[in-house]
């Protein structure tokens, strides 16, 4: 069929009196329904095969174009006036049929005629470029420059070209002026090759109104008016379609072609499109939903045979908030499902579902460069009572620890407690080895360089604990600080988690310390007794010592100051031994009297005589 | 005496316990990030620089969100816990830290504590995971 027409578009050259008979011929063709199936089966098996068909024609064209301009003999002058006179006489054709085409029937039989005409009149445009460019600006670019507007016929992209159709002289030769005068961002210029050509597939193809008519009604049964949603999965097997032997074979441009313009005209409100199970391999058809449907939130795409994530990007303008991939072989190019949503992101930033699967986080995804949540300084898991009793735990303990002797800690701890120290250890690093003081045991200094990543010392039963707490440096624990996290909770255990800084006194040098602790508690009705203890201790970056100095104290600290001095220390122990007041009472009463040990120890003594100090105030 | 000795059999339980835990956890985070779930209890929790995260749906949809890492761990610690604190459920606590790498992020140093809890089966003990704490040694500076 192609080779006949081409030796018809031949033929028309030589002789007049053929040339008007055959736009007549065709014109019966038309007519004829067996004929034009027939044709269209045809055309449906070349496209199934590669592009070389389409080369073939259009070398054909170049050589025909070639062949008459290479003629320029007297004999042959007077055909190529006439050949100008005929396109002359198309236009006015075209115009006239496009003003009163749905008026009457006749009018259409000279449409036909102009599409005969326009096979002979199209360019194709051929822009090489690599898979780096963005070919969205790349089109922009040449829309801009090129001097005469036009629309695109047929667009196909690939990564490494674009390819479409313009259908008349005047656009073809505006798009060649502008050749490797658009650069990349590489500075590059970027040629443009503008050659003669056959028809596009779709315009070959082009529906009749009565298969628009009959496509408009399967889809009107199609579509949901509440939801505005419009399902045209296995269109190709839709019944009332098969009955009217319309191949709705969505890969096919021209078919797509034809129900993007009917989405465009009849469901102008659509929101969701589901296009699943139609075997689509390639979106180069679906280009134009961007234009002609960009209100659209949901797509569904999933059970096709897409290859790429990159077909994607041939939909970039669309704004979808959900999206349907799955079931295509896409989806397992992918190493995991991370990257996955990753790659999706890209092109459709907003999206929240995919998959039918809510994404999480999609203000962080939105962002280049993917960041991590944002951490939290303090967080409870447990009630505001667990709340205020790991804080009240947490100032009795570190009072203690702090002050000169920690014979208290005694009575925090369970009778079988363990509990043990975690430093890393560097021997490359000077400033660790300063760790040493730790390890006051003998036997410990003599294996001193056998340590090779870390030393642990577990400890058990509760003597042991503290005999070994007592031996560690004087502490000054900055309350500010402090991070709890309640890492876990039972109704008669509790597993929180401090971190924080501390300097230590009574060395060579005073120095800054960086610890975590992990506790677990028994609860009691009002107290808690430890049975675990790790201690982790490191020296802090200069940031987290700036930074911990910087932020303010929480306000259940707010009686507290951020680092008691060791002169305050003493007063409080001394305090609360001879008063028999809890610890942070004591410290309380001489934080009231400005310090001033004599005018406090005043005022408890009025008070205790008035009997005006709680029974809870004292210790057990 | 007799109770050191008791003592010392669930020390080295939980040592055995600790250290194959987690050698596991870390590779299957790197590298087989989808089955991370699987060694989590059904109610566990994580807290996540101090994100609550609770639940097996709602710990499978965080880790797939999270940018693929490169961990390398420096030191472990681990204890028995107390039977009376955990209802005579076989329970140890691991104690990590070391350098993490996430994608597209900077290197950062963290800590990171677990409760694991003994699962008798016919074959062998698991341990799965009741309670996961994570968090970044330099968080005020992000």
């Amino acid at each position: 069929m192609c080779s006949n027409e081409r030796k018809q578009g031949s033929f028309r050259y030589t002789g007049t009196t053929n040339a008007w008979q055959s736009p007549m011929g065709r014109k019966k063709d038309r007519v004829s329904s067996l004929s034009y199936a027939g044709k269209r089966t045809d055309h449906y098996e070349h496209t199934g095969h590669t592009i070389l068909p389409f080369k073939a024609q259009s070398d054909g064209g170049n050589l025909e174009m070639r062949a008459v301009l290479w003629n320029p003999s007297v004999r042959h002058t007077p055909y190529v006036g006439q050949h100008r006179s005929r396109e002359e006489e198309h236009m006015e054709d075209q115009i006239h049929v496009t003003a009163q085409r749905d008026d009457k029937p006749e009018q259409r039989e000279a449409g036909q005629f102009t599409e005969d005409g326009e096979l002979g009149s199209w360019f194709k445009v051929t822009v090489p470029c690599g898979r780096k460019y963005d070919k969205t600006q790349l089109m922009n670019s040449i829309h801009s420059l090129c001097s005469v507007p036009f629309t695109p016929v047929d667009f196909h992209c690939d990564k490494h070209r674009i390819q479409f159709f313009v259908p008349d002289f005047r656009i073809a030769s505006a798009l060649k002026d502008i050749s490797y005068k658009i650069h990349n961002e590489y500075f590059q210029k970027i040629p443009i090759f503008v050659n003669p050509s056959v028809a596009p597939y779709s315009v070959q193809n082009r529906f009749t109104k009565e298969e628009m008519e009959q496509l408009k009604l399967a889809m009107r049964k199609r579509y949901d008016v509440s939801q505005h949603a419009l399902c045209l999965k296995k269109l190709r097997f839709d019944p009332d379609l098969m009955k009217n032997n319309i191949h709705m074979i969505l890969n096919h441009r021209s078919c797509m072609a034809a129900t993007l313009q009917i989405i465009q005209e009849n469901f102008p409100k659509l929101l969701s499109l589901n296009l699943s199970s139609n075997k689509l391999f390639q979106l180069d058809s679906l280009i134009d939903v961007v234009k002609k449907a960009p209100q659209l939130k949901i797509l569904n795409l999933s059970k096709n045979m897409l290859r790429t994530v990159w077909e994607l990007e041939k939909m970039k303008g669309l704004k979808l908030e959900q999206l349907w991939l799955e079931g295509n072989p896409l989806c397992s190019t992918f190493p995991d499902r991370s990257s996955y949503i990753r790659a999706v992101l890209e092109c459709f930033p907003e999206l929240s579902y995919l998959d039918g699967r809510k994404l999480l986080l999609p203000t962080v995804m939105n962002t280049q460069e993917r960041k991590l949540m944002k951490p939290c300084k303090d967080i409870f898991m447990g009630s505001e009572v667990i709340k205020n009793q790991v804080h009240r735990f947490l100032r009795e303990y570190y009072l203690m620890y702090d002050s000169e002797e920690r014979q208290g800690l005694l009575n925090i701890y369970h009778d079988q407690a363990c509990f043990s120290l975690t430093i890393p250890f560097n021997p490359n690093d000077p400033d660790l080895n300063s760790m040493y003081v730790y390890f006051k045991d003998e036997n410990d200094m003599k294996n001193f360089k056998e340590f090779h990543i870390q030393r642990q010392l577990l400890k058990y039963t509760k003597q042991d604990i503290v005999e070994c707490l007592r031996g560690f440096p004087q502490t000054l624990h900055a309350f500010s600080s402090f991070q709890v996290n309640i890492c876990f909770q039972m109704e008669t255990m509790l597993c929180f988690s401090v971190c924080g800084l501390f300097k230590e006194e009574g060395t060579p040098k005073e120095c800054v310390r960086a610890f975590m602790r992990i506790f677990i508690a028994l609860l009691g009705s009002s107290n808690m007794y430890i049975v675990n203890d790790q201690l982790f201790v490191r020296n802090p970056s200069s940031e987290e010592i700036n930074s911990a100095f910087v932020i303010p104290s929480p306000t259940s600290y707010s009686n507290f100051k951020l680092v008691l001095s060791q002169e305050q220390q003493r007063m409080v122990q001394a305090f609360s031994t001879q008063s028999g007041m809890k610890l942070e009472w004591s410290q309380k009463c001489l934080e009231d009297n400005k310090w001033d040990y004599a005018r406090a120890a005043e005022v408890f003594t009025m008070l205790q005589t008035k009997c005006k100090i709680p029974k809870e105030f004292f210790k057990q | 005496m007799a109770l050191a000795v008791n003592f010392k059999t669930y020390v080295d339980q939980a040592c055995r316990a600790a250290e194959e835990f987690v050698n596991i956890y870390y590779e299957t985070m790197d590298k087989r990030r989808h089955a991370l779930v699987r060694l989590y209890l059904d109610k566990a929790t994580l807290i996540w620089n101090g994100n609550v995260v609770t639940g097996l749906e709602a710990l499978a949809n965080f880790f797939e969100m999270l940018p693929s890492s490169e961990f390398q761990i420096n030191m472990l610690d681990c204890q028995p816990v107390h039977e009376q604190a955990t209802q005579c459920q076989t329970t140890v606590l691991v104690v990590t830290s070391g350098v993490v790498k996430f994608d597209g992020n900077k290197q950062h140093f963290f800590n990171q504590n677990f409760l694991l809890t003994a699962q008798s089966t016919p074959n062998s003990t698991v341990w799965k995971i009741a309670s996961d704490c994570f968090r970044f040694q330099d968080w005020a500076s992000i």
